[in-house]
């Protein structure tokens, strides 16, 4: 008999603690940075100020790397173009000269736009690819800057710009510097804490599901292409001034592979990570005088031993948190009855119709013919035998593939075929056959993804953490706490989600799917690995949620399942309706009988 | 005197298995006997793919044992298992399609000596005429029944002493079903043993000696197909605890 | 001029071809598409002058003692780099696997062989101007090489076994197929290859350590032509791309043909992500 672990009365998000525990340690390491003059030389503030510089680059491509999963080994290439962007506007080889805190700006707008031409090569490309192409664009910037000697002045160089007073002094410009980089890591955490960072992450770990929440790949990635390309030519500008003087030389690969390693060493997903990497990897080659000419061996056999031993990095090192144990004997026990409390009626009246719907795989016709209708606040089975076409109709559905004829339609309006990401504002919620979960998240994390789409702060309002935004980040995790609770997991929702069982995780998919208050819901299988017990409690949960006006769509393969709690039920063999009815009607039904038993 | 009754062929026992978390076999008993043909019955989702899987090595055994021929063999590699006379024949039809039907037998025999590998395809072959005249066609280029017979015989080339089919007949016109039934009876003729995954009841319930079947990871019903109302017990497990109207 | 560019062309074409093929090699029997292509190369010329110039070995002993040291390599790869992160379904993870790998050799080489390019000595002496040895060396070691796997893929067990494991990796286990072993000697075999192209283009890229990287890039693009794992587009890819590269280095200078093949590979990628000659991907839902 399993133990039921206590489910205590819903408490007050306790938000402001773990913002707080997140943003402590970033504090702490400013806070030591700003005593490095007073206890060391100048020397030491060029280390200091070369790793702040770094670190304004990093805090941005982490976004890209670290939390889009997007490879992009090359970024030294903007780091090349906004040392030259602002040398240029400087000396004023081009346009006549100007001051060096405006011509910054300027490249980080230059840095902006190279940003997204780098970057866009990732929305068609697979990881290696990408990865390549990235290389590709770092040798030709580095081929033109040598080439276009008029105005980069070629293998010779140009003179990086200079600060005035105060900045003109080696602390001075190390304050500077890690002002710069203390507004990156604010920006960074900002974005990174936000349903901005979340949907990178969703979009990196479950595409598919993130697109089922509607979160939209190609705009989630242009910001954050526009803002790393940013922070990459910033970067630049401050390191030609502390060059001094730079040559097309001065940008190598081990640059980059430096800039690339420090975000995996750290960690993906993580803020604190990638700063104790970049500053880890400024300092090593200087520690230890003879290791200089092997720095880059040694990132590399670190990144090996990061990939093979911990591949979650420092960060996954310093996260206590998710070492403490879990209780073994934990139940799932959902509170439907909460649902009242938080999930808007649906206003209900439009059905979901399907008619003449197929669907061919090369030869094979998995749907040939297919008419449904799922009505607000009714439960419709959807079995079969394997292959007679189940899931890929949840699939024409949620827009993963377009059948070639045949009309759907919501209400009066038509459905487009295609274009997934469009159905969550349309009020359509699914799960999937196995749970699409990110693992490296907690599970709070996971389900407010899917209520991404309903947040109302803009990109550059997350940015600069404006009131609107943090009332964004309130109503998420109040409405998500609140589904976990429905649910039966609210005690779990700061445990990573790759800790859980997987009946936990199909629980979390449907209060995932619940974020966006659905007018239909399509469940995948959800039944599939859950015990006799959390079966009853799911089709509770699912009695409950069509009661809330909600349309359901159920694929199951258990029986009982579907004929407890469904109100109609279609049969599909071989892509074609075998009956349509109600569960009694079905259930006596000579063919269906025979089609699962295969006579 | 007491003598125990000798150990069945293939004996497995509180068998726990599954992909990952998802835990798919929940405490599987079974098995089956020298030259016998038995049946696994059950609707989709119900495992059965997945112990042939776990019993070739193919998935890993999370808990319980697989016994074979006398030797424990839980979580042995496909082809330790494959050695050892256990054969296991995926479903589907997968066979390779960009070298020759001779070449895929070959690499059947793979860990043979080279004369033995020939006289066993000629032995596999055999059984099937209609492969054997198109043995230097490329993979691709069989029909799907003819791919499905080949995999089969893919199986025979290694001399198994049970041979596990998971669905031969899927796909599979009722002309072909038919001849894939007879070479399994000719394979228990010859004392080959026979564990055949089948979604068709009738035929399977003419070829075999044993049922078992399984619904949601746990085995509900072993019968000997000689009982009466088999189809009726059947259709009561895989629908549930409650019981049919009369028909 | 034109029998210059042809020369030229077809032998660098020829080296990035091999490089293609090394890709494809070590793709097929294990999904993973590694850094250390390039660098095998690379090695293929640095061994080859170590070995000859510097130890003063002839010819064929250096031959084989490079391609020895080359598929040792590609096994290391396979063991470091390779089967640790195959059961994490996560793709990035051997992407920096095998680029941590490849830096290692990389920046070896530099510290012990140095940063300068060496000479590579001349290996038979036949032929001088366009039909010079450097020019139809690497050609000749492609067309060696592609007979070669024919012959593997037709004609051997081993070859054969490497098909099934490349087209159906289940279904070869389940047939039981010695797995493991085959892709560790798919690797060995990607190394020789690797070191084949080097070895045959060591006059015309002499020994280099940034070889690797520059390989690396060029060796990849045939792959993205023609499609990952399909051996006959790299061929064609890869000659295409020297051809090209070298009729822009006329034309438009050393600088702008770098520029040139990036924009034609990025075009080309962004308009058929899965190449030229390749096949769909696989279904994601």
């Amino acid at each position: 008999m399993t133990s039921v672990t206590a489910t205590p009365a819903r408490k007050e998000a306790p938000a402001s603690r773990s913002v707080l525990s997140q943003v402590a340690p970033l504090i702490g390491v400013f806070a030591l940075a700003t005593l490095l003059p007073f206890v060391s030389n100048d020397y030491w503030a060029l280390i200091g100020t070369r790793a702040a510089i770094y670190w304004v680059l990093v805090a941005g491509l982490n976004l890209v790397v670290g939390f889009g999963g997007h490879l992009a080994i090359g970024y030294v290439a903007l780091l090349t173009l906004g040392a030259y962007a602002t040398s240029i506007l400087v000396a004023g080889n081009v346009l006549p000269p100007v001051p060096v805190f405006v011509a910054l700006p300027i490249a980080a707008c230059v840095g902006a736009l190279f940003g997204v031409i780098v970057g866009l090569p990732a929305l068609r490309l697979r990881t290696f690819y990408f990865a390549m192409s990235t290389l590709g664009f770092a040798t030709i910037v580095t081929q033109i800057a040598l080439a276009w000697q008029s105005v980069t002045g070629g293998g010779i160089g140009i003179a990086g710009p200079e600060f005035s007073a105060p900045f003109n002094t080696a602390w001075g410009f190390y304050y500077l510097c890690l002002g710069f980089a203390a507004i990156a890591t604010w920006m960074s955490a900002n974005i990174g804490h936000s349903r901005f960072g979340r949907a990178l992450i969703a979009l990196r770990d479950a595409e598919v599901a993130a697109e089922a929440t509607g979160i939209s790949k190609p705009k989630t990635l242009i910001s954050i292409f526009l803002l790393a390309g940013a922070l990459a030519a910033i970067a630049g500008g401050l390191f030609a001034s502390l060059q001094t003087y730079i040559t097309p030389d001065a940008f190598t690969f081990d640059l980059s592979v430096l800039f690339f390693i420090a975000i995996l060493i750290g960690g993906r997903g993580s803020i604190m990570g990638p700063l104790l990497g970049t500053v880890i990897l400024t300092i090593l080659p200087e520690i230890a005088a003879p290791l200089a000419a092997w720095s880059t061996f040694l990132y590399a056999v670190l990144l090996l031993l990061i990939v093979l031993a911990i591949p979650g990095g420092i960060a996954a090192l310093l996260d206590f948190r998710n070492r403490r144990p879990l209780a073994s004997n934990r139940a799932i026990v959902p509170r439907p009855a909460a649902l009242a409390d938080i999930q808007r009626k649906s206003a209900g009246g439009r059905t979901l119709s399907l008619r003449g719907i197929a669907l061919s795989f090369g030869n094979v016709r998995a749907i040939d013919g297919l008419d449904l209708d799922v009505q607000p606040g009714r439960i419709h089975g959807l079995i079969g035998p394997n292959g007679s076409g189940k899931t890929t109709t949840l699939n024409v559905i949620s827009g993963y593939y377009a059948s070639k004829g045949g009309t759907m339609r919501l209400g009066e309006d038509a459905l487009p075929p295609g274009m997934p990401a469009l159905r969550a504002a349309r009020g359509i919620a699914r799960t999937f056959q196995t749970p699409r979960v990110i693992g490296e998240a907690s599970v709070l994390e996971n389900v407010m993804i899917g209520g991404t789409i309903e947040g109302q702060a803009s990109f550059v309002e997350a940015l600069l953490s404006l009131p609107r935004s943090h009332r964004d980040e309130h109503m998420l995790a109040d409405k998500a706490r609140g589904l976990l609770g429905v649910v039966g997991l609210e005690t779990l929702a700061d445990v990573r989600a790759d800790r859980l069982q997987h009946s936990e995780l199909r629980f979390i998919e449907i209060a995932r799917a619940l974020m966006l208050d659905p007018d239909f819901l399509l469940l995948d299988e959800p039944a599939a690995g859950l015990s006799g017990d959390e079966i009853e409690r799911l089709a509770g949960l699912i009695k409950a949620i069509s009661r809330r006006g909600t349309g359901v769509l159920l694929v199951e393969h258990h029986a009982d399942l579907i004929f407890e709690i469904c109100d109609e039920i279609t049969v599909l063999n071989l892509g074609k309706i075998l009956a349509a009815g109600t569960a009694a009607e079905i259930r006596t039904h000579k063919e269906v009988v025979s089609a699962y038993l295969g006579a | 005197m007491l003598t125990s009754a000798p150990e069945p062929l293939l004996a497995v026992a509180s068998l726990e298995s599954g992909y990952g978390k998802i835990r798919v076999l929940h405490g599987i008993d079974f098995q089956v006997e020298a030259g016998e043909v038995v049946a696994l019955l059950g609707p989709n989702g119900a495992g059965k793919s997945t112990m042939l899987r776990a019993l070739s090595g193919l998935l890993p055994v999370n808990a319980g044992y697989v016994r074979f021929n006398g030797r424990d063999i839980t979580n042995a590699t496909p082809r330790e298992s494959a050695r050892a006379g256990l054969v296991h024949v995926i479903e589907g039809h997968r066979v390779f399609t960009q070298i020759s039907v001779t070449d895929n037998l070959l690499l059947a025999g793979y860990d043979l000596s080279r004369g033995e590998r020939a006289a066993r395809i000629e032995e596999a072959l055999a059984f099937f005429p209609e492969i054997a005249a198109k043995r230097h066609e490329r993979g691709g280029a069989l029909s799907g029944g003819q791919q499905q017979m080949l995999t089969v015989a893919q199986g025979l080339v290694r001399r198994p002493r049970l041979l596990m089919l998971d669905e031969p007949s899927a796909g599979l016109s009722p002309v072909l079903v038919d001849r894939v039934l007879d070479v399994i009876r000719q394979l228990r003729k010859q004392g080959i043993a026979v564990l055949l995954v089948e979604q068709l009841l009738e035929k399977a319930l003419a070829t075999a000696d044993r049922v078992y079947a399984l619904v949601q990871g746990h085995v509900v019903l072993e019968a000997p197909t000689s009982e009466s109302h088999l189809p009726e017990r059947l259709e009561r497990a895989y629908f549930g605890h409650q019981a049919q109207p009369a028909s | 001029m034109l029998a210059s560019i042809l020369a030229s062309g077809l032998a660098a074409g020829a080296v990035y071809a091999l490089v293609g093929v090394t890709y494809n090699t070590m793709f097929s029997t294990s999904r993973v598409m590694s850094f250390t292509s390039g660098q095998l190369a690379m090695l293929g010329g640095v061994f080859g002058s170590m070995f000859m110039l510097k130890l003063g070995l002839p010819v064929i002993a250096g031959l084989v003692l490079t391609l020895c040291c080359c598929a040792i390599i590609g096994i290391v790869t396979e063991f470091v780099a390779v089967r640790p992160v195959l059961k994490n379904l996560d793709q990035h993870l051997y992407v920096l696997s095998t680029l941590a790998l490849a830096l290692m050799i990389q920046q070896v080489a530099a510290i012990k062989w140095g940063t300068e390019p060496q000479p590579f000595p001349k290996l038979i002496g036949w032929g001088n101007g366009v039909f010079d040895e450097k020019f139809w060396l690497p050609v000749a070691a492609c067309i060696v090489t592609i007979i070669g796997l024919e012959y593997l893929y037709r004609r051997t067990l081993v070859g054969r076994a490497f098909l099934a494991i490349a087209e159906d990796n289940f279904a070869a286990r389940a047939l039981g197929l010695p797995e493991r072993n085959l892709r560790i000697a798919s690797y060995a075999l990607a190394g020789v290859i690797g070191g084949i192209a080097g070895f045959s283009g060591g006059e015309l890229l002499l020994a280099f350590f940034a070889n690797g990287a520059l390989l690396n890039f060029y060796g990849f693009v045939p792959v993205a032509l023609g499609g990952l794992g399909n051996n006959r587009g790299a061929i064609i890819g890869g000659l295409a791309l020297g051809l090209f590269q070298q009729a822009a280095n006329f034309l438009v200078g050393g600088v702008f043909s770098s520029v040139a093949v990036f924009t034609l590979f990025i075009i080309v990628l962004l308009a058929a992500p899965q190449g030229l000659f390749g096949s769909a991907t696989a279904r994601r839902v």
